[in-house]
C-alpha cells in the first residue's frame, strides 16, 4: 500500500510558440502517487494541469525532468522502449472531451476492445465482443449498445464508453483528465462513485485532473494545487481544505460558494495578489505530508 | 469526511427501441440498376451481338435507326448499336483504369504529404500544385506523344497521371486534419502502431472524402477519353469507343445524321449520370441530422 | 495575437511565386523538346519531309534548335527576361503578337461565363436552399445533376445541331462574322452558345456546392438560436447564413478563376472561337516551342497567383486555416473538362 507507483521529478515542458515566444506549460512539478491512492491535481484553466497528464501518458515528451513509473523512467526513450508493453498496458488515460477521443467511424464493440487487440491479449470472457459485452455493463450500459457508433450517444454515455475501454486493460494507473467536465451534475455524480467503487473494490490508482472542488474534496485521498505550471500546495485531502497554507489555496478554498445568501454575504474571500506569488520557491513540508512552495523556507 | 447525501450509485442505461430501415431506404437503387444493366451489355455483348462492329457496310452509310440497325449505321458504316455496347466496354475499362491509377498516385502522395514534416510537405504540395497548373489537354498530349501509338493501357495511364494531384491535395489535407485528433492520441498512448493507426484510425475518415472524388474521377476519366478522341489524341479509328465514335460525329453535324451524334452521347450521359448519383450518395450517406432553418 | 510583418509574408510569397514559374519553365522546356516530334514541321509545314540533310541542319541552326538543350533554355531565359520571347513557328511572327491578337477573345469568353457562373450559382444556391426538401429544389438538383453530366463538346454538338443547323438561328462558329463589323451586336450573337456551353457545364458544380455549404450552415445551432429570436427564415437565410458562407465561396471564386478561363479550349475547338484554347492545343500539338512556352507559362502563372490569392484571403479570415488547405474546391476533372 505504501509503494510509489509514480514519481514525478522536476518535470518542465514548454511549448514553442515561435522563434521568439516561449510558453512554460509545466514548470518544476514534482510529486508522487502512491498504489491503491486517488490523487488529485487542481488548478484554474491553463495552470497545466492536462500537459501534466500527458507528459505521464508518454503524449508529450517533457523538455526536463524524470517521470518514474514502477521505478522505470518513462522519459529515457531507450527505457520506454525496453518497457513498453508493461507501460501501455498498465496505465490508461481518459480525455476530457469524449467526442473528439473517440473514433466516430467505430463502433462501441471496437473501441472498447480496441487496447486488448492492439496487444494482442487474449479476452478473459471469451471473444473480444463479450469483453466489450462485460465491460459496458460495468459502467452502466446496456449491451444494446455494442454496435452503435459515438455519434448516436449521448455525452455521459460516451464518456461511460471512453472509462470502459480504459477500464478493460485492468490498469494499475488511471490518468484522468478532467472527466466529468462535460457532463450533467447527475451524470457526474454517478461516475463519480464509479471511480470511488473502483478505487475501494479493485484498488485502481488515479490521477485525477479537475477543476471541480467539490469533486476533488469527495474522491481523492490527496490533492496537488496548480498555478501557472507550478505545483504550489500538495496535502491530504481533509488537511489541505482545513488547513491551507499557501495564498493561491487560501484565495482558491475561499472562493467556494457557500449556497447560503446570508453566511455568503457576512465572509469577505481571501484575495490572491499574483504580483507576490513566488516564482522560486521550494516545495517546503510544512506539516507532515503537506507539501508547500516557498521561498527558501521562510514565512510567506 | 462525512457526506449527507445518499450514494446515488450507477444507474443503468435503458435499451433504446430501434426502428428497421429497409434496406434500399436512401440508396439510389435506379441508378445502380441502370449502370449494371449497362456493364453487363458491355461485358457480355460478344456473346448475344452477332454483328461486328467494326465491319463497314459501305453501302448502308449513314442510315437512320430501322429495323436492321438499330441504332442507324455510322458515316462509314458501321451499326451503331454494336458499337456502342462494344465501345462501352472499352471507355469504362479506361474510366476505371485511369482512376485506379490516379488514385493511387494520389493516395500515396497525399499520405506521405500528410505525415511528413512541414517543408517537405510544403514542397510536395508546391509540386503538385505546378502539376495541377499545366494545362490537362497539352500534358497528354506531350504524354501520348512520348507514349507512342495510343491503346486502352497508355490513354489510362496519360488519364491517370493527370488526374491524380486534386485528390491528392485532399487526402493531405485530411490527413493532416486528422493526424491531431484525440483519438489518434489515445491510440497512440494505448501502443497502436503507425500502421493500425493508419489503417483504422485514420483510412476510415477519409475514405468518405476521398470515395467521393474516387467517383467523380471515374466520371472524369470517362470524359477525358472521349474528349481526348475528340481532339484527335485519343484511340484510332479501328478501336472502337464512346469517345472516337463521338469523334466522327461531327462530320456528321452537316448531313443531319442526329443519330450519330445524340446516341452515344445519350449512353455517356446516362452513364455518368449513374456514376454521379452514386457518388453523391456515397458523400452524403452519413449525415442524418435535421435541417434547424 | 502574434503580429506578422506585412513585407516578410507578401515577400516570401511573391518570392515563392517567381521560383514557381522558374520551375514551372524550366519544366515546360524540358518537356516540350523531349517529345517526340518535329518543331520543323510547324515552320515549313510539308516541306520538312522533301529537305536533304544539308537544308535540315541549315533550318535548325536559323531556328537555334541545334544546341544542347541546357543552352538553348538559357537562351530562352535571357530573352525572356528582356521581353523577347521568340517567334511562333507555325504564325511566323512574333509570340506576344500572336497571343496578343487571341487573348481578347478568350477573356470575353471567359471572363463574361466566369460573372454568370458565379451569380447564378449563388441565386441557384440561395434558391435550393430556401427550398430545401420541396419538390423545387429536387427538380433543381436533378436537373443540375444531368447538366453537369453532359460533355461540354457533347453539348456544343447538339446545341450547333438545333439552332445552327436545323434552325438557323444562331451561328455555328466563330467570334464575329466573316467580313462583318465585328460590332457588339454581332460578336453577342455569336457568343451565345460558346457561353452557354462553357456556363451549363461548371454551373451545377458550384451552385451544388454553395447549396450544400448553406445547407449545412443551416443546421448550425445558432440558426436555430436565431429563428428562436423570432428572426424571419429570410433574415436568418440571407443574413447570417450567407454572410458566414461567403469567405469560403471567394476564395473558391479565386481558385476557378484559372480552371475556368481554362478550360474554354473544347467550346473554342468546336465553335472555331479563336481564342488562347486552340493555340495552346495547336502548339503542344505540333510542336511550336516557343508559343507553347508563353502559353504554359501563362496558365502556370493564372493557377499559382490565383491560388496564392485565395489562401491569402483564406488566411485573412480564418486564423485556423493558416496550416490548412483548401480541400473541397479543386474539381475533380480529367483532361476534358
Amino acid at each position: 500500500m505504501d509503494e510509489i507507483l509514480l514519481d514525478v521529478r522536476g518535470l518542465t515542458h514548454r511549448f514553442r510558440l515561435n522563434r521568439r515566444a516561449v510558453v512554460r506549460a509545466v514548470d518544476g512539478v514534482s510529486f508522487q502517487i502512491r498504489r491503491g491512492e486517488v490523487f488529485g491535481l487542481v488548478g484554474e484553466s491553463g495552470s497545466g494541469k492536462s500537459t501534466v497528464a500527458r507528459c505521464v501518458m508518454n503524449v508529450y515528451r517533457p523538455t526536463s525532468g524524470q517521470i518514474l513509473y514502477k521505478g522505470v523512467n518513462v522519459c529515457d526513450p531507450r527505457q520506454f522502449r525496453a518497457n513498453r508493453a508493461m507501460l501501455q498496458t498498465t496505465r490508461q488515460i481518459i480525455f476530457q472531451d469524449s467526442t473528439s477521443s473517440l473514433n466516430q467511424r467505430m463502433s462501441v464493440a471496437d473501441i472498447i476492445a480496441e487496447p486488448m487487440a492492439i496487444h494482442h491479449i487474449r479476452p478473459k470472457r471469451g471473444t473480444l465482443r463479450d469483453e466489450a459485452r462485460f465491460q459496458l455493463k460495468y459502467v452502466g450500459m446496456d449491451a444494446s449498445y455494442l454496435d452503435k457508433y459515438p455519434s448516436e450517444l449521448s455525452g455521459g454515455m460516451r464518456q461511460r464508453v471512453a472509462i470502459a475501454r480504459a477500464l478493460s486493460m485492468e490498469p494499475e494507473l488511471l490518468v484522468a483528465d478532467e472527466p466529468i467536465a462535460s457532463l450533467d451534475v447527475s451524470i457526474q455524480a454517478q461516475i463519480i462513485n464509479l471511480f470511488r467503487h473502483l478505487q475501494e473494490e479493485h484498488g485502481f490508482t488515479f490521477l485525477f485532473i479537475a477543476h471541480d472542488l467539490s469533486v476533488v474534496r469527495y474522491l481523492c485521498d490527496r490533492v496537488g494545487v496548480m498555478v501557472a505550471g507550478k505545483l504550489v500546495e500538495v496535502a491530504p485531502t481533509a488537511e489541505l481544505f482545513d488547513n491551507p497554507l499557501h495564498p493561491y489555496t487560501k484565495a482558491l478554498l475561499s472562493a467556494i460558494p457557500i449556497p447560503d445568501p446570508r453566511r455568503e454575504r457576512a465572509r469577505t474571500p481571501y484575495a490572491f495578489d499574483p504580483a507576490r506569488f513566488e516564482r522560486d520557491g521550494e516545495l517546503v513540508e510544512a506539516a507532515p505530508g503537506h507539501l508547500v512552495l516557498r521561498k527558501g523556507g521562510g514565512a510567506e | 469526511m462525512e457526506s449527507k447525501f445518499v450514494r446515488v450509485g450507477i444507474r443503468p442505461v435503458p435499451a433504446p427501441r430501434l426502428r428497421r430501415a429497409r434496406w434500399y431506404e436512401g440508396k439510389p437503387i435506379a441508378s445502380m440498376f441502370i449502370l449494371g444493366a449497362i456493364l453487363l451489355g458491355c461485358l457480355l455483348c460478344g456473346l448475344f451481338l452477332p454483328k461486328d462492329p467494326a465491319y463497314m457496310d459501305l453501302f448502308n452509310v449513314c442510315v437512320p435507326p430501322s429495323g436492321e440497325f438499330w441504332f442507324g449505321t455510322d458515316t462509314m458504316g458501321r451499326d451503331i448499336f454494336s458499337m456502342i455496347w462494344h465501345g462501352g466496354r472499352v471507355s469504362l475499362c479506361i474510366g476505371f483504369l485511369a482512376t485506379l491509377i490516379s488514385t493511387v498516385i494520389a493516395v500515396t502522395f497525399g499520405a506521405l504529404s500528410g505525415m511528413a514534416p512541414r517543408w517537405l510537405d510544403d514542397l510536395l504540395m508546391r509540386a503538385a500544385e505546378i502539376w495541377l497548373s499545366i494545362p490537362g489537354l497539352l500534358l497528354a498530349a506531350l504524354i501520348q506523344a512520348i507514349l507512342g501509338r495510343a491503346s486502352v493501357v497508355s490513354i489510362s495511364v496519360v488519364i491517370g497521371v493527370t488526374g491524380w494531384a486534386s485528390i491528392a491535395k485532399v487526402v493531405r489535407a485530411e490527413v493532416r486534419r486528422l493526424r491531431g485528433s484525440e483519438y489518434v492520441v489515445a491510440a497512440r498512448c494505448m501502443g497502436a502502431g503507425f500502421f493500425r493507426v493508419l489503417w483504422k484510425h485514420l483510412a476510415p475518415n477519409f475514405f468518405s472524402s476521398i470515395m467521393f472524388m474516387v467517383v467523380m474521377n471515374v466520371r472524369g476519366a470517362i470524359v477525358s477519353e472521349s474528349t481526348l478522341s475528340f481532339m484527335g489524341l485519343g484511340l484510332p479509328l479501328e478501336i472502337v469507343s464512346w469517345g472516337s465514335m463521338l469523334s466522327l460525329s461531327e462530320k456528321a453535324l452537316s448531313s443531319g445524321a442526329w443519330w450519330i451524334i445524340l446516341i452515344p452521347g445519350a449512353f455517356l450521359v446516362a452513364t455518368l449520370l449513374c456514376v454521379t448519383s452514386i457518388g453523391n450518395y456515397l458523400r452524403t450517406g452519413g449525415s442524418r441530422e435535421e435541417s434547424n432553418l | 495575437m502574434i503580429r506578422r510583418n506585412p513585407w516578410l509574408y507578401y515577400g516570401r510569397k511573391a518570392l515563392a511565386f517567381l521560383l514557381s514559374v522558374l520551375v514551372l519553365s524550366a519544366a515546360a522546356f524540358y518537356i516540350a523538346r523531349l517529345a517526340p516530334g518535329d518543331p520543323l514541321v510547324s515552320y515549313y509545314g510539308d516541306r520538312v519531309e522533301r529537305m536533304r540533310p544539308d537544308e535540315r541542319a541549315r533550318a535548325e541552326e536559323k531556328l537555334g534548335l541545334n544546341a544542347p538543350i541546357h543552352v538553348q533554355y538559357v537562351r530562352w531565359l535571357r530573352g525572356a527576361l528582356q521581353g523577347d520571347f521568340g517567334i511562333s513557328y507555325k504564325y511566323k511572327t512574333d509570340v506576344l503578337e500572336v497571343i496578343g491578337g487571341r487573348v481578347g477573345n478568350t477573356l470575353i469568353l471567359g471572363g463574361v461565363g466566369f460573372v454568370l457562373i458565379f451569380g447564378l450559382s449563388l441565386g441557384l444556391g440561395l434558391f435550393c436552399a430556401w427550398n430545401e426538401g420541396r419538390w423545387a429544389d429536387r427538380i433543381v438538383c436533378r436537373l443540375g445533376t444531368v447538366t453537369s453530366c453532359i460533355p461540354e463538346f457533347w453539348l456544343s454538338l447538339v446545341l450547333i445541331l438545333i439552332f445552327a443547323v436545323n434552325l438557323r438561328w444562331l451561328p455555328s462558329g466563330g467570334a464575329y462574322s466573316v467580313g462583318g463589323t465585328g460590332g457588339v451586336g454581332d460578336r453577342a450573337l455569336h457568343l451565345i452558345l460558346p457561353m452557354t456551353v462553357t456556363v451549363l457545364g461548371h454551373l451545377w458544380y458550384y451552385a451544388y456546392m454553395i447549396r450544400n455549404k448553406l445547407l449545412e450552415e443551416a443546421r448550425a445551432e445558432y440558426v436555430l438560436l436565431a429563428k428562436a429570436k423570432g428572426l424571419s427564415r429570410r433574415r436568418v437565410l440571407f443574413k447570417h447564413c450567407l454572410r458566414n458562407v461567403m469567405p469560403a465561396y471567394l476564395s473558391i471564386m479565386a481558385i476557378s478563376v484559372p480552371h475556368i478561363l481554362g478550360g474554354t479550349y473544347i467550346v473554342e475547338t468546336v465553335f472555331s472561337y479563336p481564342g488562347i484554347g486552340t493555340l495552346s492545343y495547336e502548339s503542344a500539338r505540333y510542336q511550336d516551342y516557343n508559343l507553347l512556352m508563353v502559353l504554359c507559362i501563362l496558365s502556370g502563372v493564372v493557377v499559382i497567383l490565383f491560388n496564392m490569392i485565395a489562401q491569402i484571403i483564406n488566411e485573412r479570415i480564418d486564423p485556423r486555416m493558416r496550416d490548412a488547405e483548401i480541400v473541397e474546391t479543386t474539381e475533380v476533372t480529367g483532361v476534358g473538362e
